[in-house]
């Protein structure tokens, strides 16, 4: 898309990287500085559409399509008075036919098609369904409810932990301080010489530091009842979020991988170099080893596929075997063999 | 690995009868589609039978060698046995006369270079052609897809080239008494016999390993270097004797198999193949009216599909529409 740019000023992103689109209720965007200077006095008409536009009106656009600002802007204010929830109604259907009804008031109102009708279906609504209207604005929905109370219940968390934090670091300090002052006085006063006073101190120190961890792990404890969002287990609060049920399952056992070679006993790598048979393999180069390939890596590989399969007799395949095993006689045989 | 692959499992055979009987029943299976109309005499007459088509089929093994002997750049000798591989298995289940084996030969080679990752590009594949290179494109880029979808999509081949290298150093290893110079000696012995072994069904029958053994053996013996100690004391010594006198007997088959190849008769040869000519699949010979119409076929049919669909959908959205507006 092409770069837009302001239509007073004729700035644009690239010139001033620093500039900012806002938008008024009439949709049409126009940059920060021309707003600055067209609306020292608080109210100036759009130099596009000449609508007298209040200066606090204006927003920072979101889109860069100025008429799905506009969009969002009526959206707005129409959902403030078309408040009605779900309950409101007694069937689905009628909901539905509610909400369809919104949006062709929203659509209108974006698009100039009827607009002094709309405003006059708007205002009708607004005096017949006043009481709903208060009602539903006093109460906030539920969803809401929920989230602010998420929320709420998130930073009270934070805050207490907050606090305990700053308690202990004060605590901690004050100890610093008095274990200080201890020292300093007993330097002062005991008769006991100074090696031996500085030396019980640090022990005495050590030992508050031990009490100190070994009460530590209370804090975290009794936060184990509560999930990562700062939902409180066991807080009954309806349907929101589906228990999850802990799936029961055997845990996997790892068995080693046994191969059928069909043949003689292949020499394992180590083996193999032990019993020297790199000296009749080519040396890897370079290149090769940059790849990750040894002499012994093709060499086992050639060693195994020489060796196993050289005992192959042919098997009836197990689907038809059961059909044939009466008529063919030397395939039996062969099964007899594989299974001795 | 082979005792554990797909080969070993889907395309191995009890032995030359069993070969012998699924060619015949693709055979049938072709005569009987295309030749409902005709008497048992005027089938024969219009229709290979199944000797002549493993007469024909043998022709194209050896066309397929000499393609990959002259192929510029040169190919590896393991491409050589998997496009081998691929070919003799779609003829298993395919008669000649439905699929020309000089179409199925080229996208045999193609699909094997991709397989054993020989990297050639359509391009420098069909240079290696003398003419109408353009159609040859389209047609091995065509039959690909029903080519592997024959080899039900079993790609992996396992060659005997592998396992002779294996065997060698094995020998040279184990046998202090030979000379590893001598081993190297009998290789090139055993490399001819491995190139006489793909004019056999012997891949279809015999583990790859067992392949290559015998190779070897048999070139030994030529030169008279002594591996039956090798062969007793280290490998079949280390079975059961049941296995041993089985990998025994199966040695000696491969052997004799490869010592007894018929000769190509190259006069009957052409005869059979102006035969084909006259009771080949039209539908699948693109050159053919029939081949043609098809094709054309396929695409009305296509844009019919289409055009029937979008009828549907429109039909659809407007009943919807209608039921909405409460009519």
């Amino acid at each position: 898309m092409e770069e837009q740019s302001c239509p007073r000023c004729g700035t644009n992103k690239y010139r001033n990287p620093n500039m900012k689109f806002l938008v008024n209720v009439c949709g049409h965007s126009i940059c920060d500085n021309c707003v600055e200077v067209l609306f020292v006095r608080g109210s100036a008409a759009c130099p596009a559409c000449k609508i007298p536009l209040r200066r606090t009106n204006f927003r920072i656009q979101f889109f860069e399509d100025s008429s799905v600002e506009k969009e969002m802007d009526i959206r707005k204010k129409i959902l403030r008075d078309y408040n009605k929830q779900e309950e409101d109604f007694p069937t689905l259907r009628a909901y539905n036919d509610y909400l369809e009804d919104i949006e062709t008031t929203i659509f209108n109102l974006a698009n100039g098609v009827d607009v002094e009708e709309t405003k006059k279906k708007i205002e009708q609504y607004k005096k017949e369904n006043k009481d709903t209207i208060r009602k539903n604005q006093s109460k906030l929905s539920r969803d809401e409810e929920l989230i602010e109370a998420l929320i709420e219940e998130e930073r009270e968390l934070q805050e207490s932990h907050r606090n305990d934090m700053k308690q202990e670091e004060t605590k901690e300090k004050t100890r610093k301080i008095q274990n200080k002052e201890a020292l300093i006085d007993e330097l002062m006063f005991s008769e006991a010489p100074a090696n031996y006073i500085l030396a019980s101190h640090k022990a005495e120190v050590a030992r508050q530091r031990e009490d100190e961890e070994e009460e530590a792990p209370s804090l975290p404890k009794a936060r184990t009842t509560m999930f990562s969002s700062g939902i409180r287990v066991g807080q009954q609060r309806g349907d929101t979020f589906p228990s999850t049920v802990p799936i029961e399952a055997a845990l996997y056992i790892y068995s080693p991988l046994s191969i059928q070679y069909c043949g003689p006993d292949v020499p394992d790598t180590p083996a193999m170099l032990q019993n020297g048979y790199l000296n009749h393999m080519r040396e890897a180069s370079q290149a090769d080893r940059g790849g990750g390939y040894e002499a012994k890596v093709g060499c086992s590989r050639a060693v195994q596929e020489a060796l196993c399969g050289l005992f192959y007799t042919y098997q009836e395949p197990e689907s038809q075997a059961q059909e044939s095993s009466s008529s063919s006689s030397p395939s039996s045989s062969h099964m007899e063999m594989e299974i001795s | 690995m082979f005792p554990t692959s797909t080969q070993r499992k889907h395309w191995m055979f009890s032995g030359e009868d069993d070969l012998k009987k699924l060619r015949e029943k693709a055979n049938k299976k072709y005569v009987d589609g295309f030749g409902e109309h005709l008497n048992e005499e005027e089938r024969s007459e219009k229709f290979l039978s199944p000797t002549e088509e493993y007469v024909l089929l043998r022709f194209y093994i050896n066309a397929l060698r000499e393609f990959c002997v002259q192929f510029q750049p040169p190919m590896p000798k393991y491409v050589i046995g998997t496009s081998m591989m691929y070919f003799r298995r779609f003829y298993l289940n395919n008669s000649i006369m439905d699929y020309h084996p000089k179409d199925i030969m080229l996208t045999c080679v193609y699909l094997g270079c991709k397989v054993e990752e020989f990297n050639v590009s359509i391009m420098q594949f069909v240079k290696n052609l003398k003419s109408n290179r353009e159609k040859m494109t389209d047609m091995i880029l065509s039959y690909e897809l029903l080519l592997m979808h024959e080899l039900t999509y079993h790609l992996t081949v396992h060659n005997p080239y592998r396992p002779l290298e294996g065997l060698v150093i094995d020998i040279k290893t184990r046998c202090k008494s030979l000379k590893p110079e001598e081993v190297d000696r009998s290789r090139q012995g055993a490399d001819e016999f491995l190139d006489r072994v793909l004019q056999t069904d012997a891949a279809l029958l015999y583990a790859p390993s067992q392949i290559a053994l015998s190779a070897l053996l048999s070139s030994a013996s030529k030169l008279g270097i002594n591996l039956d100690s090798y062969a007793t004391e280290f490998i079949l010594g280390s079975g059961t004797k049941e296995q041993a006198a089985k990998t025994t007997e199966n040695i000696k088959s491969i052997r004799y198999m490869v010592k007894h190849i018929p000769p190509l008769d190259k006069k009957e040869g052409k005869k059979i193949g102006q035969k084909l000519e006259k009771c080949r699949n039209q539908e699948n010979n693109p050159d053919s009216e029939v081949f043609k119409r098809k094709q054309q076929e396929m695409l009305d049919d296509e844009d019919e599909v289409y055009s029937r669909k979008k009828q549907k959908i429109s039909q659809e959205e407007k009943d919807a529409e209608k039921e909405l507006l409460g009519l």
